[in-house]
């Protein structure tokens, strides 16, 4: 990477870790979306192009960031294909396989988990993952014991490390070549979510909250170990980056605030602060409408959390109500991306720099992601505007934070299927250096178990 | 407003069990049960009005209809063949083609339903020229189009050019709802309203039909 890259890439940067510390910085982030769907769409690819075709996908990402080198990080598309083929995941219809090429991926709705399987999942999760929850989502699993299913494993597992390859390659690709940042790295439910989303599905879950709460809550509970271990796996190990938390339920009207508070703030709560401990900051994507459950985010430190706020909330209302205790982002409407003028794009950057983003906390965003049909000529408004209407100061200049001290963990380190203790008493003890067999036997081991997990949505 | 049947208030209440348990003792005394769904559905309304009024959300909602889909399930196979004739003011509505996302659509047609209207529910993915047909062969005077992804307001606006292209656009009026829409983009999707939630969609279809 060349000098002037790297430093393009280190201001870059600390201008993000600035802005999500509520510190001073010298302007507003450009483009500081943690989905660019527009992105993905910009160079002509077609959406399964990108999901099937990492060199397109890269291309795509580089041909965005030459046309608009203002953007200060980037962020297109989250679904490699081709590991979701590898095992037959039912949870996805994807373009160019299912819906026509240049179509959205879209969300499978469905009850994954039975009524009364609360008990396994929460005594056992290895054998409520590995017997039946993962036989109904993963369709390569339909003939269990069968040559074909066995395969599934293995081509599942492979993909997946070719995956965390691919992504690893993108991500140099925009920080080399491009100085480009990431707006997040690693992801997380809300424990509520993985049983609303992926699990009970919605029916499920709302029967569930009135006939078996005492179970959502263990469940919640009971997951948040899990959920934070196989989070910290993937997340940066510099720290540098939020960890991603698209977060569904607490959406306004799906629970009243009492219901909020009893099933679906507690978890998220300890599973964010665990996080937050460990020395990561969060990226959550409040979608949907917040307004009347937001104010929860104020128990958590200053300056850890950054909130993208949906079109449906008022952005101006949340600036009141949080704006003091996490970072925002937000307040162009994805129509106006869509269906507007450069000229209503312009103004409405202009009224959000001297009003919600005067005195910084906010990054402007469509809600939770750039559209993909965003006009181009809007976009580059979007940029021109805030470059022009965002300046805080010549002189700030914020500097990059040093990655905190290496976390002692308040929770049981990460699953495995079969411990290291066992593994030794089966070698009846080993003749060298243990450590050398251990580390890797370990290893592959939580990762083995977090690949359980990875279907979860 | 008229007082609530210990029936209609246990579904209210979202008592499951107290509810099986009067609906089997309604049955055994021999009440029609026709007249029992007419007794639930009273309690249906006032779960919807309580969700208006945000004293409900869409958990009792979904819950209250969850208890509704069993008892039904329960009563069907004892109806009459004239107590199934379908009656009410017409409402079609749909997801339209590239989304399949239905949660609020659902939501929808269940309080369509309770408040008397007969609900064609296209389902999902429904192309444009589907919601044409049917409105020419029903005459509905209602049409919901219903989406969650951003990608349909395109689609959105095909459906009300396909309308008119086949000459009958000015015979129904065209609800947008779901997430992303508001008042502005039914402005460029060119319909007439846009329902900001489930209640909202119902008055506005109530309002259509009040309409000479």
């Amino acid at each position: 990477m060349s000098d002037e890259i790297q430093q393009r890439f280190e201001e870059r940067l600390a201008r993000y870790q600035a802005t999500i510390a509520l510190e001073p910085t010298d302007r507003m982030i450009v483009g500081g979306t943690g989905s660019n769907y527009f992105a993905e769409v910009y160079a002509g690819y077609t959406r399964q192009e990108i999901m099937y075709d990492i060199n397109k996908w890269m291309a795509a990402e580089s041909k965005f960031a030459e046309d608009f080198p203002e953007i200060d990080m980037l962020r297109s598309g989250r679904i490699w294909a081709p590991i979701f083929d590898s095992v037959g995941f039912k949870l996805y219809r994807l373009p160019g396989r299912d819906l026509p090429a240049n179509t959205d991926f879209q969300f499978v709705e469905g009850e994954w988990m039975k009524a009364d399987e609360y008990g396994l999942l929460i005594r056992n999760p290895i054998e409520f993952l590995m017997e039946h929850r993962l036989p109904r989502v993963l369709g390569e699993l339909k003939e269990r014991g069968s040559a074909r299913s066995y395969m599934a494993f293995l081509k599942g597992g492979m993909a997946y490390m070719l995956m965390a390859q691919v992504m690893r390659e993108r991500v140099q690709n925009l920080e080399k070549k491009h100085g480009l940042p990431q707006p997040s790295q690693g992801v997380m439910l809300a424990p509520f979510d993985t049983l609303a989303d992926g699990y009970r599905g919605l029916q499920g879950i709302m029967i569930d909250l009135f006939e078996r709460p005492d179970k959502v809550l263990e469940a919640c509970d009971a997951l948040i170990p899990d959920s934070v271990n196989c989070s910290l796996m993937t997340a940066d190990p510099l720290k540098r980056y939020p960890i991603f938390m698209p977060l569904h339920r607490g959406n306004h009207p799906f629970l009243s605030p009492k219901q909020f508070e009893a099933f679906y703030w507690p978890s998220l709560f300890k599973a964010v602060t665990l996080l937050l401990e460990a020395g990561y900051t969060v990226r959550a994507y409040l979608e949907g409408d917040w307004t009347p459950n937001w104010h929860h985010w104020n128990q958590f430190p200053k300056g850890k959390i950054l909130c993208d706020i949906d079109n449906k909330a008022d952005i101006s209302r949340a600036k009141k109500e949080i704006g003091n205790n996490v970072c925002l982002a937000g307040g162009i409407p994805d129509r106006m991306f869509i269906f507007g003028t450069p000229e209503e794009i312009r103004s409405r950057v202009k009224e959000l720099c001297e009003t919600v983003g005067k005195d910084g906390g906010l990054i402007l965003n469509g809600g939770c992601g750039i559209p993909y049909s965003t006009k181009p000529e809007n976009f580059r408004a979007y940029i021109d505007a805030t470059l022009g209407y965002g300046k805080y100061s010549d002189t700030v200049k914020p500097k990059l934070k040093k990655a905190p001290p290496p976390w002692v963990a308040k929770i049981p380190p990460p699953r495995v299927i079969t411990p290291w203790e066992v593994k030794l008493k089966e070698f009846g003890g080993v003749t060298g250096d243990e450590t050398l067999i251990k580390g890797i036997w370990q290893m592959l081991e939580q990762r083995a178990f977090c690949w359980l997990r990875f279907w979860d949505w | 407003m008229a007082q609530l049947t210990d029936l209609a208030q246990a579904l209210v209440n979202l008592e499951k069990e107290r509810v099986n348990a009067i609906v089997e003792d309604r049955l055994k005394r021999g009440m029609p049960p026709l007249d029992i769904v007419k007794e639930l559905n009273e309690g249906m309304i006032e779960v919807g009005e309580r969700f208006a009024s945000c004293e409900y959300f869409i958990s009792e909602l979904m819950y209250s209809s969850h208890i509704m889909k069993e008892i039904m399930a329960r009563l069907e196979p004892l109806f009459g063949q004239t107590d199934l004739s379908e009656s009410g003011n017409i409402v079609v509505i749909g997801t339209v083609k590239g989304d399949i996302h239905d949660i609020g659509k659902n939501i929808v047609v269940t309080l369509l339903k309770n408040a008397g209207f007969r609900v064609i529910d296209m389902g999902v993915d429904v192309p444009a020229e589907r919601f044409a047909e049917k409105i020419k062969e029903t005459g509905a005077r209602a049409l919901g189009l219903s989406c969650l992804l951003n990608i349909a307001f395109q689609e959105m606006r095909n459906v009300v050019d396909t309308l008119k292209k086949v000459g009958i656009r000015d015979q129904v009026k065209v609800i947008i709802g779901g997430q992303p829409t508001d008042e502005k983009v039914r402005e460029h999707i060119g319909a007439d309203y846009y329902a900001f939630d489930a209640v909202a969609g119902v008055k506005i279809c109530k309002d259509i039909y009040a309409q000479r």
